[in-house]
């Protein structure tokens, strides 16, 4: 229920304080983004397989997030930063599908 | 390729054992630390803290989400208003230069009669020549009127033929090549002057692609292209149509729905080319000279 509460309220900040993003961490967003999904994909299939772990969640995410924006900001320096972000969110996807895939399997059984 | 572990040595190798990268990712698309967690203490009591440190964690997912939509949707706008304001400077930038072109003609019209009234009558006969065989000055006489447009369907999916192998897609399309073999083709069918969509070609021009466009002296044209041509009517017309290229044309015609039409004129008239600017090639040495 909290945690449902936290999902509102981020949403809702996000919508109506609009913060800024500095030009910085342009980039980082999307990479940002994919890692968000699949860290809530990845803990909604582990909560159906009864196996969530709060701490495993937000370290993983945080984990993910700030790995994922280290591998492109390297990119950018070495001047593959675009093929990198490409990587990691070929790699980040196919998790998203693979837990989305597991969740169906459990919500509808097929 | 062999299986890597011990136990399995004496198995067949898997079937997918070359596609390892592949089933590692599908297969542990789970975070490995879930699993150790549940390991680790089977019945872990759900404080109000640990709830609150999921909500946190779900608040900023949700946080990151949110920022990126609201940012691409705050951009949008922007990006439409940069790509409205480009397409107005290309607009004021062609109209500029379709202005300077007007300019360049008049300038040139005064150019032509200042030179006629200082030149004697012999002088004049002969600059008037070289102005029509170079595309200096406007033209008209008899010719025919060849109109060419992309198919009805430039989407349409034709055969495989080699027009195929150029870097346009739709095969409805006509290519810079075949605008070139076009008007090859009139000039080898004795054609004395040739303008494209009020383009005069000269000696100077160039036929060529850019992007999808066809662009005659850098000047991109847009279909139909109209093609006029200053010659003995009839046998212009014939000529070119039973020539290599006229059955070239034909071909298109038939396969790839590109419409043409030709027809014989009594009088048509060809403006003067634009740019005639000779930057480097001299006159060498008295004319009739040819040095070696």
């Amino acid at each position: 229920m909290i945690a449902v509460l936290g999902l509102i309220l981020g949403v809702v900040v996000g919508f109506f304080v609009r913060p800024e993003v500095p030009t910085a961490f342009e980039p980082y967003l999307p990479i940002a983004v994919v890692a968000a999904l699949d860290a809530v994909f990845g803990g909604l299939r582990a909560m159906l397989d009864g196996i969530f772990d709060d701490k495993v969640f937000v370290v993983s995410f945080l984990s993910n997030v700030v790995v994922a924006a280290l591998i492109v900001f390297l990119g950018d320096q070495l001047g593959v930063g675009a093929q990198l972000s490409t990587g990691v969110v070929v790699v980040l996807g196919i998790r998203i599908f693979s837990n989305v895939a597991a969740i169906r399997r459990h919500v509808f059984r097929a | 390729m062999p299986q890597q572990g011990p136990e399995r040595s004496s198995a067949r190798p898997r079937p997918d054992a070359s596609m390892s990268l592949l089933t590692e990712i599908m297969e542990h698309s789970l975070d490995d630390g879930y699993a150790e967690a549940a390991r680790r203490e089977k019945t872990a009591p759900r404080s109000t803290g640990t709830r609150l440190v999921v909500a946190a964690g779900l608040m900023i997912a949700a946080l990151i989400v949110t920022v990126a939509a609201t940012e691409a949707h705050d951009a949008a706008p922007v990006i439409a208003e940069e790509r409205a304001n480009l397409i107005d400077r290309v607009e004021d930038e062609t109209a500029e230069a379709d202005d300077l072109h007007g300019e360049v003609d008049r300038l040139r019209q005064d150019l032509e009669d200042s030179r006629s009234k200082a030149l004697d009558n012999e002088g004049a006969a002969a600059l008037e020549r070289l102005g029509l065989l170079s595309g200096a000055i406007d033209v008209e006489g008899p010719g025919v009127r060849l109109v060419v447009d992309d198919a009805e369907t430039t989407a349409s999916a034709g055969g495989d033929g080699p027009r195929r192998s150029t870097g346009f897609t739709d095969t409805g399309r006509l290519r810079d090549h075949d605008l070139q073999k076009v008007v090859n083709g009139l000039w080898a069918a004795g054609a004395e002057a040739v303008s494209v969509n009020g383009q005069r070609l000269t000696a100077l021009s160039a036929i060529r692609a850019a992007g999808d466009a066809i662009v005659v002296d850098n000047r991109p044209l847009a279909p139909p292209y109209t093609l006029l041509a200053i010659g003995d009517g009839d046998r212009l017309s014939d000529t070119f149509q039973n020539g290599a290229d006229g059955r070239y044309l034909y071909v298109l015609q038939e396969n790839y729905g590109i419409r043409t039409s030709i027809s014989t004129q009594d009088k048509v008239s060809l403006p003067a080319a634009a740019g005639l600017t000779v930057r480097n090639a001299q006159p060498a040495g008295p004319a009739g000279k040819v040095t070696s």
